[in-house]
């Protein structure tokens, strides 16, 4: 080996060495930078996530399939384990849920012939789009669920999210092929809802904690604990009526309501796509005379 | 062609063998990290965890850092932090933060972990994983000005450091595999 090339190549380590010492605090430099950033530039960022998040979907949805077949199965486990049980609660609940739709049908047959008789035009018709929730990647932050469906599929921004039981979220970020739901638990998260029995409206807002907290609920209000809350459709991001959750405390810190999805175990929601008057989001008038029926209810 | 094989023993694995070829190290390494990737977004619904997300690229990269450094550059272990940040809606840049960060600090004191017995590697791992976790905590707090409850964090971490032996089985392998390559050379 002839000492020139050793010299050269103790340079060329020499080099390499450097620049793997110098990169490290570099690229510390740089995160800081970009966190900073991040919070100037909210929607550079935003754009960014969008694209990220329309590459890696279908790589994350192949993945997340055989997770979802364990956890249907280990759920086929348990149920097998209490078969009888399940069975005796199911049939009490059948006849239960018989008088009920006996009751659904009288109330909806008189609630058609009032509306006829005021000649209302009821809020549009809502249609769904149920997907498969193919990630949960924010842990113990951010509060947000992946979906394998995006704006190709009809997905709106701001369409709300259901789970079979009430609404799981609102959907942030739509892709051409994945969106990205902001649970109602999320920090950032500001529902506003009526309390079903006394009409009082007011803000529901995520805590990144299970219960979620009432807020600017007048104070006469009188909430008491078991109380119903609907989305009040206020703001026009959400369509009115969807059942959110149920008063579980309240207390001199604040009022505390669980939300009536599963929200730790959501396999499948449902998109809503309700054809709701953009006027009411954005206060800008189409001319389009079909969006400015009058809201019903 | 000199092939140089001396200097600090730094950025030296002992690998410069010709059939662990470029491409093959780099399908390795992109398996590697997709899975630990995957692994901390895909929804596991097995019970009571259902909340807390294991750091499993922090922990790929600790073991590397030790191990084989030039296996993931700081510049991979950024891209990676970006990359999740992305995905999980975290402040874009802090999860690429702590990744480089705890790779400089780990491959610091590199020449102390390498002989060391598993149990101080995975005490170690510990130590990182729970800096790590409290400064994510930290910091996701100051950038939304909120208090954000510190017990999942907790739970988290206390969950990877369980979990460490098992992640690390096969990152041993791979190492001992690409060892027994160079050597057979």
């Amino acid at each position: 080996m002839s000492r020139r090339a050793k010299q050269t190549g103790l340079q060329a380590a020499t080099l390499k060495t450097m620049t793997a010492r110098l990169s490290a605090p570099v690229l510390v430099l740089l995160a800081i930078t970009l966190i900073l950033f991040n919070k100037i530039e909210q929607q550079t960022v935003e754009r960014l996530r969008v694209m990220t998040m329309d590459g890696l979907a279908p790589v994350i949805a192949t993945a997340a399939r055989p997770f979802a077949v364990v956890a249907e199965s280990l759920d086929g486990v348990v149920t097998l384990r209490d078969l009888k049980a399940e069975n005796i609660r199911l049939y009490e609940e059948n006849v239960k849920l018989q008088q009920w739709y006996q009751t659904a049908l009288r109330l909806q047959a008189e609630n058609k012939s009032l509306h006829d008789l005021l000649n209302l035009q009821v809020d549009p018709e809502m249609t769904y789009i149920s997907a498969r929730v193919i990630a949960d990647p924010g842990g113990a932050f951010v509060k947000s669920i992946l979906l394998p469906i995006g704006s190709q599929d009809g997905v709106t921004k701001g369409s709300a999210v259901l789970s079979g039981q009430g609404l799981a979220g609102r959907v942030t970020e739509v892709g051409a092929r994945a969106s990205r739901v902001l649970l109602v638990t999320d920090l950032n998260s500001r529902i506003p809802v009526l309390v079903q029995n006394t009409r009082h409206k007011a803000i529901l807002a995520g805590k990144n904690r299970d219960l979620l907290q009432l807020e600017r609920l007048p104070l006469n209000s009188g909430v008491e604990v078991g109380a119903r809350l609907v989305t009040s459709g206020d703001g026009g991001l959400l369509p009115a009526d969807i059942p959110v959750g149920i008063v579980t405390e309240v207390s001199a810190e604040g009022v505390f309501v669980r939300p009536l999805a599963p929200l730790d175990q959501l396999l499948y929601v449902q998109v809503v796509n309700a054809q709701l008057d953009p006027a009411l989001a954005t206060g800008i008038i189409s001319s389009d005379p079909s969006l400015h029926r009058m809201r019903g209810r | 062609m000199i092939a140089f094989n001396g200097g600090d023993g730094e950025w030296d694995d002992g690998e410069t063998s010709s059939r662990w070829t470029a491409v093959k190290r780099f399908l390795l390494v992109l398996a590697m990290v997709l899975a630990a990737f995957l692994l901390s977004v895909v929804p596991v619904r097995l019970g009571a965890f259902d909340d807390v997300r294991p750091p499993f690229l922090l922990m790929v990269v600790y073991y590397w850092a030790i191990y084989r450094p030039s296996l993931i550059p700081p510049v991979l272990a950024f891209a990676l932090g970006l990359l999740a940040d992305l995905i999980a809606v975290l402040p874009l840049g802090l999860s690429a933060l702590l990744l480089v960060s705890a790779q400089w600090v780990v491959r610091g004191q590199r020449r102390f972990l390498l002989g060391q017995a598993f149990l101080v590697i995975w005490a170690v791992y510990a130590l990182v994983a729970a800096a790590a976790g409290l400064a994510q905590w930290l910091l996701f707090c100051l950038f939304h000005v909120a208090l954000v409850p510190i017990m999942p964090v907790v739970v988290g971490t206390t969950l990877s450091v369980l979990l460490f032996p098992l992640v690390v089985l096969p990152l041993s392998l791979i190492n001992k595999a690409l060892a027994e390559s160079a050597a057979k050379k």
